[in-house]
């Protein structure tokens, strides 16, 4: 308390004292500062309405129009790639359309292509097949042509060899004919009917 | 360490500077009669010119000035599309004073004249209370050897402290502001302007009578608040920063006070400074709107 006392009374003591000595530089105006202060501040002002703030504010003005010219581009921009989605969208649509169709198209073309190559190899086989057939067709009467002539020519060596003499070439060769055509030699041609 | 911690370390060691204090000078009363705090503010002639002598309040206004135009001249030249710290700052200021301050109170074609103006006046008020808050060898009435150069003492001074220097630019606007008046409406008509709308009769009379008072006291409230609000902020911050132990000779008062000195001085530099060169700027921006507009 006493401390309180101590540092309040003083101060008091000062603060009056300061009142009466020292209100005349502490609160009146100097004349001197004032000059001064005019003198300094129309300077600034002048340089700084001259110079300075053009320059800033042109920079500002500069950066906005900068800014305006940006926004307005990047909506153009915008603009022009929904227009362009939109065009490469119809421009898929058509190409998937187009390509389907080519597909059913090749579908189409293929098929017919297998069925005709079907059809051909399958005349084609057959046209061999018969070929064939004919072929051994002949080949076999042929080769029983050949048996007949040679089992006639066996029959009249042993024939002659069993009864030690020979008919007649022509009549013997008749008897025998006469003989083989009861037989079937439809066995020999493979012919199983 | 915590937070916690750490706060309580900081009560102790000022506690112990406290009792320390105490220890080693005693707490009785020693006052030193020879201290005048108001001396700080004193304004003695340096070099003797006349009415344009240099001294310390003349030094704190050329460089206030010369911070202003060499700053915004640094960042004018180097203006950029994409701006850095400083230059976000200046366009801070230049936008708030063109469109808050200036744009907001009359129309364009009045702002874009006065805009300049308005921001010379912010920007000047708020270096030159900004630099207030420097130490500078200023204090020519006690000096310290450096090497055998005698030095005068650092102190905190402001340009803004010295009641000449808002008073003149309160007179710059006062002049201002009644000559846009006189000019849009013609002397009578700007001063028969200052009769509020509406009221008649006598009473327009005493009301006229008061409010052409009242323009005159704007000369007064507009540099006072400035300066006083200033001045109060030194010398509270003096009294703080070891001024009342001096004056007290009660050495433990020093550190007792030393941390209210040091937020004081936080919050003068953090808010005071910026606040008050807003509120002068912003009430230029007023006035000259109002002497123009058709009625107060």
């Amino acid at each position: 308390m006493s401390l309180l006392l101590q540092t309040i009374t003083p101060l008091a003591e000062a603060a009056a004292g300061a009142e009466d000595e020292n209100k005349s530089f502490l609160v009146s105006p100097d004349a001197g500062a004032m000059i001064w202060t005019l003198i300094v501040f129309v300077i600034a002002w002048i340089v700084l309405a001259k110079v300075a703030f053009p320059k800033i504010g042109e920079a500002l003005d500069k950066r906005q129009a900068a800014i305006n010219e940006s926004i307005e581009a990047a909506e153009r921009d915008r603009a022009e790639a929904e227009k362009l989605a939109a065009e490469n969208r119809q421009n898929l649509l058509e190409a998937r359309t187009h390509a389907e169709d080519i597909l059913t198209r090749a579908r189409k073309s293929a098929d017919a292509h297998e069925a005709k190559a079907r059809d051909e190899a399958k005349t084609k086989g057959e046209e061999i097949l018969d070929q064939a057939r004919k072929d051994i067709e002949a080949e076999t009467r042929r080769a029983i042509s050949e048996i007949r002539t040679e089992v006639a020519d066996l029959t009249i060596q042993a024939t002659a060899k069993v009864t030690g003499k020979t008919l007649d070439g022509d009549d013997q060769r008749r008897l025998i004919e006469e003989a083989l055509d009861g037989l079937d030699f439809s066995a020999l041609s493979g012919e199983r009917r | 360490m915590s937070t916690r911690a750490k706060v309580r370390i900081s009560l102790g060691v000022y506690v112990l500077l406290i009792i320390a204090a105490v220890a080693a000078f005693g707490a009785t009363k020693n006052a030193d009669s020879s201290f005048e705090p108001a001396n700080e503010f004193k304004v003695d002639k340096w070099i003797d010119l006349g009415p344009l002598s240099i001294n310390k309040a003349v030094l704190y206004i050329v460089i206030a000035g010369f911070l202003t135009v060499f700053t915004m001249m640094w960042v004018a030249k180097r203006m950029q599309a994409k701006p850095n710290r400083t230059q976000t700052v200046v366009e801070l200021i230049y936008t708030s004073m063109r469109d808050n301050v200036t744009g907001a109170n009359m129309d364009s074609r009045m702002a874009t004249r006065w805009f300049p103006f308005i921001a010379t006046i912010f920007l000047f008020i708020w270096y030159s209370n900004l630099i207030g808050y420097i130490p500078l060898p200023t204090n020519t009435e006690h000096k310290f050897d450096v090497f055998g150069l005698q030095v005068p003492h650092f102190a905190l001074y402001a340009a803004t402290a010295n009641l000449g220097v808002p008073l003149m630019i309160a007179i710059l606007v006062f002049v201002f502001y009644t000559g846009e008046g006189i000019k849009k409406k013609g002397l009578f008509g700007y001063l028969g302007s200052l009769v509020p709308a509406g009221v008649t009769g006598p009473m327009a009379v005493f009301i006229w009578f008061l409010e052409f008072l009242s323009n005159f006291m704007r000369l007064i409230s507009l540099s006072v608040r400035l300066f006083a609000n200033i001045l109060a902020g030194h010398l509270i911050i003096l009294f703080m920063s070891g001024g009342l132990a001096v004056l007290l000779g009660i050495h433990a008062v020093g550190i007792i006070a030393l941390p209210a000195g040091i937020l004081l001085y936080l919050f003068e530099i953090g808010l005071v400074a910026t606040l008050q060169a807003f509120i002068f700027a912003t009430l230029t921006a007023i006035y000259l709107g109002g002497a123009v507009s058709e009625s107060h």
